[in-house]
């Protein structure tokens, strides 16, 4: 290249660039923090929702099996322990990951492009946007977690604490993996609400009720292809020791929840790819 | 030194072809059909480190697609180019920490929070050592006055103090390169000369390198001495502002008040460009005829209650290069 | 308050609102799709749960389980239809300021706001035709006698009026507190549960029933549902849509009355 590789300011070794990221993201809560408390009320009101919407719907599980007891052999605490895997991944994701979620919109407006003038990576760049983002619904998460695990009377035993974490982990990474793919989506086609809002339903329909339930086909589709059901139900079937006899697959398939949220999430991430190369013209 | 180089840059955008009407989609489901449009054809220019350079073009020139090739976000079709020694799109996050921008109609300023905040995470993002932060925080506010609203939310600010705060986040991590997309608009008179000073004190003291897109001439005027104009996807001129208004600015404008309604002006030697009611403003070229030749002919003629000279006026200039298309050193009429 | 054209009243502008809001809910033709395919998916979620759960367990008494699939579907149709509790333009208007010159025409802002939500409805309306058909193709809706259909449908308007006030009222409310989008949604959530559109009434332990019966959320979705599936006996009919109507009533005061303060701080305080 020539005398002219000397002259540029390098962005800096690896190191360096794992430093400036985490400065970053440490921005980014700082002013996620103080938005929140510049809207007192307002974030008030919003944690009052997040009680109310997953008080609601658990409400909603507790008079249903209070006068039907079992659900295909579940019953209300097991029902109470599955809802509280399913929140715990959902809220840990929206507090880390909604800015994914904006990247349509940003598209659409042109703010996209500010994020690439960043000497940042761009999928880190959109994590990074600050907005309104308070821990409640995460706090609240953790501890109906804590209270549905006991009320469950799940085993926590070694493999339970070390293995928790990671089936979250890879509930989380399920749902960035599918709203990553609709966020991708907009680089062709603008306006996904419509996607968006069809796949919200799927996952909050489908990963309230063991998938026991549903046709064989539905069943495919929940373990194969978008795989809600590990979100949740084989990782609840596992620790509550029910039997799933879903299509020959180990008892401990719930244990394989982070790996298939992480496979899932690089498929997510290749799409990424191809959707910013067409952003950006490659191959015209 | 030059520091922003393009050769024989290119850009083409490739789109379906959307047939109207139902049967237009049908169709569309089974044979794709392309268009392709050159945006930007052929471009060359080279910006030497330091310069303050105006880019002008109407609306679908090709200027904007110029400028996200320059800042890394779109991929040449083809052609060479290279900005502070390395190729923008190849190495997008080494050319954003060269680069600052500033939209004018558009703040990256966060908008519920005061605007030291957004003076923070930039400098997390750019990686700005503390002392070389707070000594151009420091410099900044001297020159745009910005501690008096640094503690206001972002979104209770006035344009014009919105603006330098923009202004300010741009420059915090010491870019070599601006890119100023329509820095003045809707500003008033007072918050458009401080941000035109800001712009040239930068430019001067620190060497920064400034492109400047805008619709605004009287920016151009006042702050650049080259301009680069674009259209339809070619450069058209570059050179210096003094050589265009040279070049072009053969014609003036004689306006003159007549005291009485005459049915017919006609003074040879000059064209009837507009009459509004009494007044009149007759354009005439220097080359042919001088004023004071004119200002007799008229005196002769008709009766009046004032006279004046207008100079080119670079707005005309460059809305007849748009029209008429740009040509060098154009002939002389005898005449 | 702008007077309305004293001795005439004038419908014209109104309906002229109602038909801005179909057009403007025309516009949302994504809306339309997703409207209708989410509809689809929970009536298909509600059929297969409420299948396994009768598969296993006593059906209560008085409500088989073609009962419980109608109701399901039933009370989804009508979230369909009567999706109005997220309407704000009140709190629009309040919020750029556009209510201040409404206040110079002769338009009567309430009613404004009826129409529009109105409007809204009928447009959703038209999806009862689309969804319905859908609907049956995933489950069987039985057919109530002509009866407890009319009923039924004057109680599905009475009930209608009442969810207007609630939501009016808390569109008011933004007269004083400017933002009102979390808690509509906390009031739609509860409406949800409390009002037996996500779970039958009739589930809920018996002494929770009869606090939930007095409230104003039954009377929005529970009561046309239960009459619909003949939980309610026409013997009872009086006493249910009487209880409507009385709620319609306390809640139109109540949305009168806020009105009134309302426009009076703004009109006092100048916004």
């Amino acid at each position: 290249m020539g005398p002219q590789s000397r002259s540029r300011v390098a962005v800096g070794p690896v190191s360096a660039t794992a430093r400036r990221a985490l400065a970053v993201y440490g921005q980014h809560w700082r002013i996620n923090l103080l938005t929140a408390l510049e809207y007192r009320e307002n974030f008030l009101l919003w944690a009052a929702f997040a009680v109310v919407y997953h008080g609601s719907a658990i409400a909603a599980l507790w008079v249903v099996l209070h006068a039907f007891p079992s659900m295909n052999g579940w019953d209300f605490r097991d029902m109470a322990f599955l809802y509280g895997l399913w929140m715990l991944a959902h809220a840990l994701h929206d507090t880390l990951f909604f800015g994914v979620g904006s990247v349509p919109e940003y598209v659409r407006d042109g703010e996209f492009d500010r994020l690439l003038i960043r000497p940042l990576d761009t999928l880190f760049a959109v994590i990074a946007i600050p907005g309104q983002v308070f821990p409640d619904e995460l706090i609240l998460a953790l501890a109906y977690f804590g209270a549905a695990t006991w009320y469950a009377q799940v085993r926590v035993d070694a493999l339970f604490v070390l293995c928790v974490p990671f089936v979250i982990a890879g509930g989380t990474m399920i749902e960035l993996a599918i709203n990553l793919i609709v966020a991708t989506i907009a680089f062709w086609f603008v306006r996904v609400d419509a996607i968006r809002w069809i796949v919200l339903q799927l996952e909050s329909e489908f990963t309230r009720y063991p998938i026991g339930i549903y046709s064989r086909g539905v069943r495919l589709f929940l373990t194969f292809v978008i795989p809600f059901a590990f979100m949740n139900y084989f990782p609840a079937a596992y620790f509550l020791h029910k039997s799933h006899s879903t299509f020959a697959l180990p008892a401990a398939a719930g244990l394989l929840a982070p790996l298939i949220g992480l496979a899932f999430l690089a498929v997510a991430y290749g799409f990424w790819r191809v959707g910013l190369n067409r952003y950006q013209g490659v191959g015209h | 030194m030059t520091i922003i180089e393009a050769v024989d840059l290119n850009k083409t955008f490739r789109s379906i072809v959307r047939q109207p009407g139902l049967g237009g989609a049908l169709r569309a489901l089974f044979s794709r059909e392309f268009e392709e449009k050159a945006a930007v054809r052929n471009v060359n220019f080279a910006l030497r480190q330091g310069e303050l350079v105006g880019y002008l073009g109407p609306n679908g020139a090709g200027k904007s697609t110029t400028i996200k090739m320059l800042t890394g976000i779109l991929v040449p079709t083809s052609g060479k180019i290279r900005v502070a020694g390395i190729v923008p799109h190849e190495h997008r996050r080494e050319n954003g920490q060269n680069i600052g921008v500033v939209f004018g109609q558009r703040s990256q300023l966060y908008w519920d929070l005061p605007l030291r905040e957004s003076f923070e995470l930039l400098r997390a993002i750019y990686d700005v050592p503390r002392d070389r932060y707070n000594a151009n925080l420091r410099h900044f506010n001297d020159i745009l006055d910005l501690e008096r609203f640094m503690g206001t939310p972002v979104r209770q600010l006035s344009l014009g103090e919105r603006m330098r705060g923009d202004f300010a986040a741009a420059m915090l991590h010491d870019p070599k390169i601006v890119y100023l997309d329509e820095p003045t608009i809707g500003l008033d008179v007072v918050a458009k000369e401080a941000i035109r000073e800001f712009i040239g004190t930068m430019n001067r003291e620190r060497g920064t390198t400034v492109i400047l897109t805008t619709h605004d001439l009287a920016d151009v005027e006042r702050l650049t001495r080259r301009i680069l104009l674009i259209d339809e996807g070619t450069v058209i001129y570059d050179g210096s502002l003094a050589k265009l208004r040279d070049e072009y600015g053969t014609h003036r404008t004689l306006v003159v008040t007549l005291a009485e309604t005459y049915p017919e002006i006609d003074v040879p030697g000059t064209t009837l460009d507009r009459r509004e009611g009494n007044v009149v403003h007759l354009r005439f070229d220097r080359r042919d005829v001088s004023a004071e030749a004119l200002v007799r002919r008229v005196l002769d003629t008709y009766r009046i209650t004032d006279i004046s000279l207008a100079e080119p006026d670079i707005d005309e200039i460059v809305r007849r290069i748009y029209t008429d298309g740009y040509v060098a050193a154009p002939a002389v009429v005898p005449g | 308050m702008a007077a309305l054209v004293p001795g005439r009243f004038r419908f014209a502008p109104y309906i002229e609102f109602g038909k801005k809001a179909i057009a403007r809910e025309a516009t949302y033709r994504f809306d339309v799709f997703t409207s209708i395919g989410s509809f689809a998916l929970r009536v298909y979620v509600l059929r297969m749960v409420w299948t396994a759960l009768y598969a296993r367990n006593a059906a209560p008494p008085g409500l088989p389980l073609h009962s419980i699939l109608t109701y399901s579907a039933v009370a989804l149709l009508m979230g369909l239809v009567l999706d109005v509790d997220q309407v704000s333009s009140l709190y629009e208007k309040l919020h750029d300021g556009s209510i201040i010159s409404d206040f110079m025409r002769p338009i009567s802002v309430p009613l404004y706001f009826f129409a529009d939500g109105t409007g809204e409805v009928l447009f959703h309306a038209l999806l009862i035709v689309p969804s319905l058909a859908l609907a049956l193709l995933i489950v069987h809706i039985d057919v109530p006698s002509a009866g407890a259909f009319a009923a039924f449908v004057l109680s599905l308007l009475l009930g209608y009026f009442v969810g207007f006030c609630v939501n009016f009222i808390l569109n008011c409310t933004a007269f004083w507190t400017l933002e009102i989008h979390a808690a509509q949604l906390i009031v739609t959530w509860l409406t949800d549960l409390l009002g037996g559109e996500l779970v039958p009434l009739v589930l809920f332990p018996a002494a929770l029933q009869n606090v939930l019966y007095a409230l104003p959320f039954a009377a929005m979705f529970s009561t046309p549902l239960l009459i619909y599936v003949g939980q309610i006996a026409p013997a009872r009919y009086p006493a249910a849509i009487g209880l409507q109507v009385v709620w319609l009533l306390v809640l139109g005061a109540i949305c009168t009355l806020m009105w009134r303060a309302g426009v009076r701080r703004v009109v006092v305080q100048g916004g």
